[in-house]
């Protein structure tokens, strides 16, 4: 409505606020192009004068022209107003149009071609496509008439994709237009190549374009360098035969300010992929940075520099002093801030002479940071001040962490890209001393913005319990920052900026194995408060994002519940002095009662949460307050619709429960009554979970479900006491050494068997023993053959005999993690001689695996398989590997409590990852190589690959070539590539021209229409280049295109 | 260098849409929504800079480390009803495009006085040629106002008087037709 009718510069925002260029104020009175507002504009002959005065600008400037236009066919005007009077049904008369237009462009009519064309660009706009046309826009570009030709070309710009075929039809066109003698004309290919240019068109036009760049107006001048540099990313060899001449431009102390720009710029690109071949501009760069006075000439320059500086160290001592006068003097901020952006990225505060003179520098750059920040209410500069901060804190964290006042407020700021980056400067800076107050601050700010969205979505009206406890909240002791958090600042937090704040908290607490953190209980209960506070979407992006396609350990995305659930397992297991509060943390999360008070509504943090926390549980129930209500909790029937991972972890769990509730009512004189009430609930869960369609699941249900019913069973024969299956076989099936963490890599340190074969195939007609099973089990009653299969093991049927064949099933107890001996480890040659026997033994078994490591105790259980199994049962031969513990220990940190605040003078002890050896290759190089490699592949969308300018080398100068200065052969070598990619080029080239015959439909209805037109004996050639034939035609008319529209009609 | 520009209203209708790259025609209107999405939610007193949408982060996990040819910053600026978005890389420096995009309406400011969207709309390729005279292929070619618009009219030059009268014309489409809210 009006607001289209608004001016944007009118309104314009923040206009004034970065404006350092020095641009000057806003042109409001040229008034040449307009004739001022017609006073009756309302009624319908003015809007139909509308109508046809518009068609007009496309080429048609007689009345008799025009008029027809407006009866038989929209203009682009028309069909704007078309689109808008047909609201609702826009696809429609999208579509209408479409058709219109399709068998307008087929017209003889040049205008009727190119309104059509320029009714279809406008149409791409919106998504619809126009790739059918392809043949038409090269029509509409070959038009004599300029305003034509431009549509033409635009249509080329906006609609030619990598596929698109009559490109080459283009080529005698394009070399005609770039050395047309009108500006606008050979400015038209010019501009329009980047966008459509391939290896071979290039290498055709390459001379044509070169030529242009001694034209004698720098317009085309500055065009073509920047055309030349897209040539060149497309066909390197371009870049070859141009640099020496864009060079000269730069060097050119004469040439035009515009086109030193332009090639500063094309510089700048070409920049960091070679900078060793632009060190020798370096002097010039620098007469140019300290003379020139164009900003936008001299970021780009400093720019540069920061590439190229890492090179040259020298330069470094040159720069210094300029850019710290620009850094003093300049009133344009945005040359400031990549004067300081150049300090940072092209090292210069990095080296080791100079140390003085460098903090001077860094100290100015932070200080000028920190001016941007508080002394500007200009968001702009708040967050650029905060990106080079960034960039400043991996260097010089110390010189930050003063800023850090400053930065604590911008992680209220309004604007939350501005938080956004606050939070990853805070994560960079925080010390122990810091990381509570900065950790409570960012709490406090997801609390007060929950329970405002608690508040908007329950009441409107004003909840004095959501406020008492906010203010509760920021009342707490730890809440130093918490005034800050003002109902005025809590703005609306989305989701995404929720999450990434509960990532970054879990980052800065548990960076170097919580080096920072002093208080575990104090973080214990943010983890607790966090799983609150957390957004009610279930997979955050955050991690797809950062990490592409990073699994967690059993498989699934990783999400944000997941680790807070993982972080609390982590301060469990590691962190031994917090373990009891940390286990009744979880506990008071996993109670079925509290769930609906502690978890976020309606979300499905649940699950990811529950699972790591129902371990901590199972682990350390003997620090559980009530282990009677866990159990209940854990064995809830709601459970059974939690994820299939999340409930491995439950079942693993609840006998852990059960042992340890056994253990504390084996003293009670009601046992009896209680246990075996207990057992049955246990075992109907149990029992609900036997059929679950997860496998893992339906397993380890199963397991337990059968000892379990052991159990009850001892506990119906025996009376007097609490059989010894539950008081200590099955509690013995949880006990031994403690887990400790490890190291993901230590995985892969695991010596693999030499006689274990992983590539090698089970057999070799896999698919036909599942074929075969498939055809068995559609004729015999499945139900019949499991129990023949189970139960008649020497009489297998028939059918199943193949696959019975290749499998001989033998019964195997494969190592458990506990019922391995510890510690001791046999002579070498006894645990070689054993190896090779089980090799023996089983090297025609396709289902055995080579067993890898484990680690544990002895357990009676093991002894009771031991004693019934005999020999047969070669457990001791289970190669052991033992663990070095030095590491770990070295990697233990001893950290004393300094702060007075602490509960617990008690020193927190963390346990460091357990691996083997020197951890050389830490797992996070490994992921990110795999990234790597798969990012490689997968390029970003809108990128345009400049790695072909990677392997080429500039001739800087003509007459030292730098192929010379390798190897002779090497040389000899790359010229006959370099000969061979030109002759291949030149058979694209010609084979391209040959596929002509056999151009698709449209190309072939046109041709033949041509055909009639022209002349015979102009041979294949011409079909080549219809411009050519169609402009003498023309010229021979002297441009009255009219009069021939009006025969063809 | 800049991987494109985008022109875009308060209900994210494109007005201009310049790719440097060649792209399908049904992936830029899913960036252009995606960027117009960004956008949309943005207070009016919120910085200039975006995040990076969905589609673009795919590939661009290495944003940090120095430049690439991947796109890493946007940049928009909102004028009244319009919104200018300019996707680039690392080697364009933010607070330069904010200025370029400056420079861009107040060029267009020029060559339609008073600029105001339905301008834009039916001026559609006039803002084409303003953009050629001020970015190709993705490098800036000139940033002076003076040097922009003598270079548009250079090219309109010829249909001088046709532009004339053309420009009055739109001046009477603007005017003659209420409501002109959800103009495509």
């Amino acid at each position: 409505m009006a607001e289209n009718r608004g001016r944007l510069l009118g309104k314009m925002k923040g206009g004034n606020q970065v404006r350092p260029i020095g641009l000057a104020g806003f042109c409001k009175s040229h008034g040449k192009y307009r004739m001022g507002r017609a006073p009756g504009w309302k009624d319908n002959a003015s809007f139909r004068q509308g109508t046809v005065v518009f068609v007009l600008t496309f080429g048609i400037p007689t009345a008799r022209g025009a008029s027809r236009n407006k009866m038989f066919e929209k203009s682009l005007y028309d069909l704007i107003k078309g689109l808008r009077t047909h609201k609702g049904g826009e696809d429609e008369y999208v579509q209408d149009c479409l058709r219109e237009c399709k068998a307008e462009i087929k017209s003889q009519d040049m205008d009727k071609k190119a309104t059509a064309l320029l009714k279809l660009i406008y149409l791409e706009m919106f998504g619809y496509d126009m790739s059918w046309a392809a043949f038409n826009v090269l029509e509409v570009m070959s038009s004599s008439k300029y305003l034509q030709k431009r549509v033409g070309y635009l249509g080329a710009v906006q609609s030619f994709r990598p596929d698109t075929e009559v490109l080459m039809l283009a080529t005698n066109m394009l070399k005609k237009d770039i050395v047309s003698p009108s500006i606008p004309s050979l400015s038209l290919p010019l501009v329009t190549l980047p966008h459509i240019i391939t290896p071979s068109l290039a290498m055709s036009l390459l001379p044509d374009i070169l030529s242009r760049l001694s034209h004698s107006s720098p317009v085309v001048r500055k065009k073509t360098i920047v055309c030349l540099y897209r040539l060149a990313l497309v066909y390197p060899e371009a870049l070859k035969l141009s640099w020496p001449k864009i060079k000269d431009h730069l060097m050119d102390d004469q040439e035009d300010i515009s086109v030193t720009t332009a090639a500063i710029n094309v510089v700048c690109e070409l920049g960091w992929r070679r900078p060793h071949d632009f060190l020798p501009l370096a002097p010039r760069l620098f007469e140019l940075l300290v003379d020139s006075g164009n900003n936008w000439m001299a970021i780009k320059i400093i720019k540069l520099f920061a590439t190229l500086t890492p090179l040259e160290p020298r330069l470094t001592r040159k720069l210094l002093r300029p850019l710290t006068n620009i850094i003093q003097t300049t009133t344009a901020m945005s040359l400031l801030y990549e004067c300081i952006n150049g300090i940072i990225q092209g090292g210069i505060l990095d080296g080791e002479e100079n140390l003085q003179e460098r903090d001077e520098v860094a100290s100015l750059c932070v200080g000028k940071l920190r001016g941007m920040i508080v002394m500007n209410s200009d968001p702009n500069l708040k967050y650029v001040a905060l990106l080079a901060l960034n960039r400043i804190v991996t260097t010089h964290p110390m010189l930050v962490s003063v800023q850090q006042d400053v930065i604590m407020d911008c992680l209220d700021d309004a604007d939350v890209s501005i938080r956004l980056q606050a939070l990853e400067l805070a994560a960079g800076i925080v010390t122990s001393d810091t990381l509570q107050a900065v950790v409570n601050q960012l709490v406090n700010q997801l609390q007060v913005a929950s329970l405002s969205f608690a508040r908007d979505a329950t009441d409107p009206e004003f909840d004095p319990e959501a406020d008492s406890s906010a203010r509760a909240a920021s009342e707490s002791p730890e809440g130093q920052r918490a005034s800050n958090v003002g109902p005025d600042t809590s703005i609306d937090l989305p989701s995404e900026y929720r999450t990434e704040v509960v990532n970054r908290v879990l980052d800065i607490c548990s960076q170097s194995n919580y080096a920072e953190v002093t208080d575990f209980e104090w973080y214990v209960g943010i983890l607790v408060k966090l799983v609150g506070l957390l957004p009610p979407s279930g997979l955050d992006e955050y991690y797809q994002q950062t990490q592409t396609g990073k699994w967690s350990i059993n498989g699934s995305r990783t999400t944000v519940a997941f680790r807070i659930g993982s972080e609390i397992r982590n301060v469990a297991v590691r962190v031994r002095g917090v373990r009891p509060e940390a286990t009744r943390a979880a506990e008071s999360l996993l109670l079925v009662d509290n769930r609906s008070i502690l978890f976020p509504a309606g979300s499905n943090v649940v699950n990811d949460v529950l699972g790591p926390i129902a371990w901590v549980v199972g682990e350390y129930a003997e620090c559980l307050v009530s282990p009677d209500r866990a159990l209940q909790s854990l064995i809830d029937p709601s459970n059974a619709s939690l994820m299939p991972r999340t409930l491995q972890l439950f079942l693993q769990a609840i006998p852990k429960v059960f042992v340890q509730l056994n253990r504390t009512w084996g003293a009670k004189d009601t046992w009896k009554s209680e246990l075996s009430l207990l057992l049955a609930r246990v075992v109907d869960f149990l029992e609900l979970l036997a059929a679950h369609p997860d496998l893992d699941v339906q397993e380890r249900a199963i397991e337990f479900l059968e000892v379990l019913r052991l159990g009850a069973e001892a506990m119906r024969s025996n009376t007097q006491e609490v059989p010894s299956l539950l008081t200590s076989i099955i509690p013995s099936l949880f006990e031994g050494l403690e887990l400790n963490p490890m190291a993901l890599s230590a995985q892969k340190k695991v010596i693999l068997p030499p006689s274990l074969r992983l590539d090698e195939a089970f057999h070799d007609d896999l698919p036909g023993l599942f074929r075969n099973l498939d055809r068995s089990m559609l004729n015999v009653d499945t139900r019949s053959v499991l129990q023949d299969f189970y139960h008649v093991p020497d009489l297998s049927p028939p059918v199943n005999k193949p696959l019975y064949e290749a499998a001989p099933i033998e019964v195997h107890l494969g190592p458990s993690y506990q019922n391995t001996v510890g510690g001791t480890i046999e002579h070498p040659s006894v645990l070689e001689r054993r190896k090779v026997e089980r090799r023996e033994r089983f090297k025609d078994d396709p289902f055995y695996i080579a067993p890898g490591s484990s680690s544990g105790t002895s357990t009676p259980v093991h002894d009771v398989f031991k004693s019934t199994n005999g020999d047969a049962l070669d457990i001791d031969s289970i190669p052991i590997v033992d663990l070095k513990l030095d590491d770990g220990q070295q990697g233990r940190v001893d950290r004393d409590s300094l702060t007075d605040r602490q509960i617990s003078p008690k020193k927190m002890e963390v346990t460091a990852d357990e691996t083997f050896g020197s951890d050389d290759t830490p797992l996070h190089d490994s992921l990110a190589g795999t990234t790597r490699g798969s990012t490689g592949y997968k390029r970003s969308l809108l990128q345009v690959d400049s790695s072909g300018l990677g392997q080429l080398s500039l001739g800087k100068n003509d007459d030292r070539d730098p192929i010379v200065a390798g190897d002779e052969g090497d040389a000899e070598m790359t010229k006959a590539m370099q000969n061979v990619e030109q002759m291949r080029l030149r058979m694209q080239r010609a084979s391209e021209r040959i596929q002509l015959e056999g151009t698709p439909a449209e190309g072939t209805l046109v041709k033949k229409k041509k055909k009639s037109k022209k002349k015979p004996d102009d041979g294949d050639i011409e079909k080549t280049e219809p411009s050519r034939v169609r402009g003498k035609k023309e010229e021979e008319k002297g441009g009255c295109l009219i009069a021939s529209h009006f025969k063809v009609a | 260098m800049i991987n494109a520009v985008l022109v875009f209203n308060n209900n994210g209708q494109p007005r201009l849409t310049k790719f440097y790259t060649q792209l399908d025609t049904q992936t830029q209107q899913s960036l252009i929504s995606q960027i117009y999405q960004l956008v949309a939610q943005r207070p009016s007193s919120a910085c200039n800079f975006l995040p990076l949408p969905p589609i673009l982060s795919q590939g661009a996990a290495s944003s940090s480390a120095g430049p690439s040819d991947a796109p890493t910053q946007i940049t928009y600026r909102t004028y009244a009803t319009l919104s200018f978005i300019m996707i680039s890389t690392s080697t364009e420096s933010p607070l330069a495009l904010i200025d370029l995009i400056q420079v861009f309406v107040e060029a267009l400011d020029r060559m339609f006085e008073n600029v105001c969207e339905l301008d834009l709309i039916f001026g559609y390729e006039t803002m084409h040629a303003v953009l050629s005279e001020m970015i190709v292929g993705g490098v800036v070619i000139e940033t002076n106002i003076d040097k922009i618009t003598a270079g548009v009219r250079t090219q309109e030059g010829s249909a001088g008087k046709n532009k004339a009268i053309q420009a009055a014309s739109t001046s009477l489409g603007r005017g003659a037709l209420p409501g002109l809210g959800a103009w495509r």
